[in-house]
């Protein structure tokens, strides 16, 4: 073998072990997606449950290792059955995009319980499998991951034997195609989604306590990076074909391990995720599908629902700008200012989120990306050019404007669910392009000092300040906003959401008015990123991750997508929200997820409703 | 215990029966002997969110000072107390928890972040109000630059790197490669690690840098193994420091691994298992460290809680010694504890042996270290043979 071949077989090897890995979770996706169109937040979570169950059996019981499988698969078929008796099946009517919320909200109510019960700290999980290892090429691979290669395989040929061949796997299929007509051919519906969450749940355990004895690592936070994974791993492969899964899973494990051998281990996820979209640009139906025609599933009109909203007469309006503006002459709580502060600069975030996902229908998840763009822009165009930041926040606005709206592009064509992980790919992409940019960002050091608000020629650091400068620039994009929302361009936005065929066969041009919206989206998130970057004077790669384009559109959905005053009210609420559990301390996070469950529960269509 | 401090305890601050009898009904009873308003020190760190072990770290380390400083007459007798703000590392919270702090004027010093991003984001508002920013496992190399008010014990980089690179030199390592985990503080390490070792006339042949969630090692360990080290450098916490070497061992690698103290755990041997066997690494104590104050140290933790500590335990340990010996000697007030930071020197500590800070860098250089490794799944004390 020539000795350039060498390290590139090594390469090989270890794309397919990893792959392998997110094949197990990949598999549990594509069924729940194949089966109810819904992309499964809560997934990397009941894969941490049974990572933690297994250990539990293994360590107190000492069980050996198919009967702790047996506890896995028991164990987390019926937190399955839970979760979508208790969480999703009330949704079943609300607007499809309340039951993703739904499982967001699981999946931290989940994390936070283990974490309070079995502690934070990462524990090792006692390898039942023998450490034989195979020399493969310069590197090997152990019995273990034969055993995760074969359950991947023997996982996905029982669930094709399932539906292909037994009643309940016709009823599933019949489900995926069409719920009601199945229901009036007397399927009964429950049974099915029971029973595919089961088994999607006891096969993402069993890979949980797999991928935990592989790494002799488990922990309480293990389910988001690994969830995200499998999503893109199912997303390469096309969303709800779970051999597709598999392999979608192999081709993510080995550009990854190229992207490794080319360019240097911190671009692993910048490979991963730039390939994803790819994929979504040239085939959106995955590599294995003919043809790149859309899949007849999201039509946007039933993703999301229109509700009646709760209108606010302009008195009431007025009334709550005056007293905002004039809170701080009776306050003089600087924490409580500081956190309404913050909470009109993430109002300003659920706008900009609310024109594109609201109004326009494309729900982002990637939308702490044009943070991001907009801080290190102002905080770089303050810095290095010396501009004033009054000037630098609304040209740092422009640029994400203009780079967003460009960066979201490929997404124009895509529907539904695909464009929110289309804009979940490029958010990550803002993030490791930051982290990996080094002449410009400082990489991981981040930007210090970055001189603070000024207004007038004077600097201003007090809560104060920052509260008033943060309601102005809210009252500013909120009009802004509004008064388009009032003229035609929002009408067609709209109508571009609630049926884009008929919107086109009026004569609008789809990419154009996206590109509006991005744009004015990109403007506002921009500026209220500019404003956050002098808020904090000090930012990095962390500062603007997944989580916050996730709180983000939890805002707008909490508040009723595309109501203005909606977005703020979310905002308010979750910004406020952790704030007011404080006292539970670490129990915090868990009353916040078990208030968001509810709240979806009892008003999928958000508190002021769609407009 | 409690009879003995007892005397101590100076009469004026039985200020007023309502206070006293406050007191005594929310402290423990052992704690009795003392009165008076307690001092608190605000603590703000990750207690729910991807580093809440961090977090759950310091707080052992934190009420195992209390414990003794209470045990000793607290603070001139006022039993010393800490309010722990769960910020999840996340910058919009610590903004908040510090305007939070600085309004509540029984909140004398601050305490945290964990991250680098928190922290500082927080910093002007420490600093405008005149309150003390402590963030002790803050090493980035601007965190102290936010003013004058901004302070830190971390062990910095530019201290610890050049110790590790001697290390290697010693064990007759030339080829170098390093993995670190690419943040602030990884970051800053491998830059002031690849250039000590150069100064040491060795060479750094690869330095691969990683990302926080990451699990899997594999193909960075080719691009290591083909770089042809002899010996490998980890920049890593202790899970991802496990990890690797697991990896390393399992790719069929025999270098030896050196790592940054930041490795040392009990927690490092349960995740690394057989595989970490043979790491060295130089730690500032270690449960064998003769110290007298490493031996306090190690077995009232173990008193209290079963087991070893690790760096983060005894970094927040000694960071309450720190605070409370400063405000013992100069006073309870904000602006007491900034100036008395800048002038106290010989506080015994876990980490440095004694402390001394220089007051413009509000830094403390010089960091004691020793040098172990991991034997038959153990820390011990590590011999040139």
């Amino acid at each position: 073998m020539p000795s350039w071949i060498g390290p590139w077989f090594d390469y090989t090897i270890n794309g397919i072990v990893v792959g392998n890995i997110y094949a197990l979770l990949a598999v549990g996706l594509a069924l729940i997606y194949g089966v109810s169109h819904l992309i499964n937040f809560a997934h990397g979570s009941i894969y941490m449950v049974g990572a933690y169950i297994g250990w539990l059996s293994i360590t107190r019981l000492g069980t050996p290792l198919p009967l702790t499988l047996l506890v896995i698969v028991i164990g987390c078929g019926l937190l399955g059955v839970l979760v979508e008796r208790v969480a999703l099946r009330p949704l079943r009517d609300a607007p499809r995009i309340a039951p993703l919320l739904s499982t967001i909200g699981v999946g931290l109510v989940l994390d936070q319980a283990v974490q309070l019960v079995f502690t934070p700290d990462p524990r090792g999980v006692p390898s039942q499998v023998s450490d034989w290892r195979l020399a493969i090429g310069g590197g090997t691979i152990g019995a273990l991951d034969i055993l995760i290669g074969a359950i991947g395989l023997a996982s996905a040929l029982l669930l094709y034997l399932f539906l292909r061949f037994t009643k309940l796997g016709w009823a599933v299929r019949a489900t995926a195609l069409d719920r009601d007509a199945a229901q009036q051919c007397g399927v009964d519906v429950n049974l099915v989604n029971s029973t595919v969450f089961a088994i999607a749940a006891a096969l993402g355990g069993v890979s949980g306590l797999l991928v935990g004895m592989y790494y002799n690592n488990i922990d309480p936070n293990m389910g988001y990076h690994a969830g995200l994974k499998g999503i893109v791993a199912q997303m390469i492969g096309g969303m709800g074909n779970v051999p597709g899964a598999i392999a979608g899973s192999l081709i993510l494990g080995l550009i990854e391990s190229y992207g490794i051998a080319a360019l240097g281990t911190s671009y692993r996820n910048l490979f991963a995720f730039v390939v994803m979209i790819l994929i979504l640009i040239l085939k959106p139906n995955g590599i294995f599908a003919r043809g790149r025609s859309l899949p007849p599933e999201p039509l946007t009109g039933t993703f999301i629902a229109p509700s009646a909203p709760v209108r606010l007469p302009w008195p009431v309006v007025s009334a709550a700008i005056a007293v905002a503006a004039a809170l701080p002459l009776v306050v003089h709580n600087g924490y409580l200012l500081q956190t309404l502060g913050i909470s009109w600069l993430y109002g300003v975030l659920a706008i900009s989120l609310t024109l594109v996902a609201g109004t326009a229908g494309q729900i982002s998840l990637g939308h702490a990306g044009l943070l991001a763009i907009g801080a290190y822009g102002s905080a770089l165009l303050a810095m290095r050019s010396g501009l004033p930041v009054p000037v630098s926040v609304p040209l740092a606005g422009l640029i994400t404007a203009g780079l967003g709206t460009l960066l979201l592009y490929p997404s124009f064509r895509l529907r539904g669910h695909y464009v929110t992980i289309a804009t979940l790919g490029v958010g990550e992409i803002v993030t490791l392009v930051i982290l990996n940019w080094d002449s410009l960002t400082q990489g991981p050091i981040g930007l210090s000092a970055i001189p603070p608000l000024s207004a007038f020629g004077a600097k201003a650091i007090s809560g104060v300040w920052i509260y008033e400068i943060a309601l102005v620039v809210l009252l500013l994009v909120a009009g802004l906003q509004h008064r388009l929302l009032t003229s035609h361009l929002g009408r067609t936005m709209r109508a571009m959401r609630d049926d884009d065929v008929a919107a086109r066969s009026y004569g609008v041009v789809l990419d154009r008015y996206k590109a509006l919206a991005f744009g004015m989206a990109g403007l506002s998130a921009g500026v209220a990123g500019g404003v956050l970057a002098h808020v904090y004077s000090y930012i990095n790669h962390e500062t603007f991750t997944s989580q916050v384009s996730l709180l983000a559109l939890t805002m707008v959905i909490l508040g009723g997508l595309g109501n203005i005053a909606g977005a703020v009210l979310g905002s308010v609420l979750l910004v406020g929200l952790p704030e007011v559990f404080r006292f539970a301390a670490e129990y915090r996070m868990l009353i916040y997820g078990l208030a968001l469950l509810l709240l979806i529960r009892f008003r999928p269509q958000g508190l002021l409703g769609t407009q | 215990m409690t009879a003995n401090h007892q005397t101590f305890l100076p009469r004026r601050t039985f200020l007023t029966a309502g206070a006293a009898t406050l007191t005594v009904l929310a402290v423990p009873s052992r704690l009795r002997a003392q009165s008076g308003e307690p001092v608190l020190i605000g603590v703000c760190g990750p207690l729910t969110g991807q580093y809440a072990q961090y977090g759950a770290q310091w707080k052992k380390g934190f009420d195992l000072a209390l414990d003794e400083i209470n045990a000793g007459g607290g603070i001139n007798g006022r039993p010393l107390k800490y309010v722990f703000e769960d910020s999840q590392a996340d910058p919009r919270q610590t903004v908040a928890i510090a305007r939070k702090f600085v309004a509540d004027d029984k909140i004398m010093v601050e305490v945290g972040d964990f991250s680098s991003a928190a922290s500082m984001a927080a910093s002007p508002i420490y600093q405008a109000a005149g309150m003390v920013q402590f963030g002790f496992t803050n090493s980035h190399p601007n965190f102290t630059q936010g003013g004058d008010f901004i302070w830190s014990n971390a062990v910095n980089q530019a201290d610890e790197m050049p110790l590790l690179a001697d290390f290697l030199k010693e064990l007759d390592l030339k080829q170098i490669a390093v993995l670190y985990l690419n943040s602030d503080w990884g970051r800053t390490a491998k830059d002031i690690l690849v250039e000590a070792i150069k100064k040491r006339g060795c060479e750094a042949v690869a330095a691969e840098g990683y990302l926080a969630d990451e699990k899997d090692f594999r193909s960075a360990i080719v691009r290591i193994r083909d770089a042809k080290p002899d010996g490998i450098a980890l920049v890593s916490y202790y899970p991802d420091g496990a990890q690797i070497t697991r990896q390393i061992k399992n790719a069929g690698l025999t270098q030896t691994i050196v790592a940054g103290g930041s490795v040392y755990s009990p927690k490092f041997l349960e995740l690394g298992s057989e595989a970490v066997n043979g790491v060295l690494t130089t730690v500032p104590f270690f449960p064998d460290d003769p110290r007298p104050e490493v031996q306090k140290f190690v077995q009232s933790f173990a008193a209290k809680f079963g087991g070893q500590p690790d760096a983060y335990n005894g970094r927040a340990y000694d960071t309450f010694i720190l605070l409370a010996t400063v405000m013992r000697q100069f006073g309870v007030t904000r602006q007491a504890i900034k100036d008395g930071l800048g002038k106290i020197s010989g506080v015994p500590s876990v980490v440095f042996g004694t402390v001394k800070f220089d007051p413009d860098t509000r830094r403390v250089a010089n960091p004691i270290t020793s040098r172990i490794k991991v034997e038959n799944g153990k820390w011990v004390a590590w011999k040139k043979s």
